[in-house]
């Protein structure tokens, strides 16, 4: 079994991101490598739907910090979805959610990019 | 006891899991647990043994006194990270920071946290979790 995958989706000019395995030092440079491949396309409004992924660790969230800035300054963002309560317990530990903008389901996050089109 | 790679993080977890699952902890608190052995391990294979897996690391368990006591004991320059400050994460955000959380998430995590070094090279990390 792959330790960490990502599935996409494309609708219009935004990404949908399936996250699957587990998201450490160890594998956050896959992530890193995706968000490079969205920027070099210019696709810059990113959904990230967690429901596939059973850990993180500060390289996973290293990797958010990472890129937000660049999205936003884009007229993008980077929206989080379908977090476990293991996965949001991390994020919610040193107040990510105040940056992030973090929903329920995939489908919020895609309402919330519409209505700030 | 693993070779110092992040290739190896994922083994340090389950090995962590099974030992406080063992002890009847509940799953919030193994996962604290869990996170902060990772972060700690991630911080001596990245800083400490600057990725060279020759090093390793030393992982040993022990639950006394209701306290569960994670160990991990390695060779290299010593790096106390209790000493480390904690950044202020309004000011982390504000400026798109990138990194240094490793420590404030062991921080959070765990109820004490004590380095030891003794020359030439050995160290000692302690991450204790109160039960």
């Amino acid at each position: 079994m792959d330790e960490f995958t990502i599935t996409e989706k494309k609708s219009g000019d935004l990404i949908i991101l399936y996250l699957n395995g587990f998201l450490d030092a160890h594998t956050s440079s896959v992530l890193e490598k995706k968000f490079e491949e969205l920027l070099s396309k210019k696709l810059y409004k990113v959904v990230v739907n967690f429901s596939g992924l059973s850990y993180i660790s500060s390289a996973g969230l290293g990797v958010f910090m990472a890129y937000i800035e660049t999205l936003r300054s884009n007229s993008g963002d980077i929206k989080l979805s379908n977090m476990s309560d293991k996965i949001y317990n991390i994020f919610d530990m040193l107040g990510f959610p105040i940056l992030f903008n973090i929903t329920k389901d995939e489908s919020e996050a895609i309402v919330k990019f519409n209505e700030t089109v | 006891m693993i070779k110092s790679s992040t290739g190896n993080l994922h083994l340090v977890r389950d090995f962590v899991e099974k030992k406080a699952a063992e002890m009847n902890i509940a799953q919030s608190v193994i996962n604290q647990i869990i996170i902060s052995v990772d972060e700690a391990c991630t911080n001596v294979i990245k800083h400490t043994h600057k990725y060279n897996d020759h090093n390793e690391i030393e992982i040993e368990i022990e639950f006394k006194d209701n306290q569960f006591i994670v160990t991990l004991k390695y060779e290299g320059e010593a790096f106390d990270p209790t000493k480390k400050e904690t950044p202020d994460m309004k000011e982390y955000f504000k400026k798109f920071k990138i990194g240094g959380l490793g420590i404030p998430i062991m921080k959070k995590s765990m109820d004490k946290i004590e380095f030891k070094h003794t020359k030439p090279n050995n160290n000692s990390l302690k991450l204790i979790k109160v039960i």
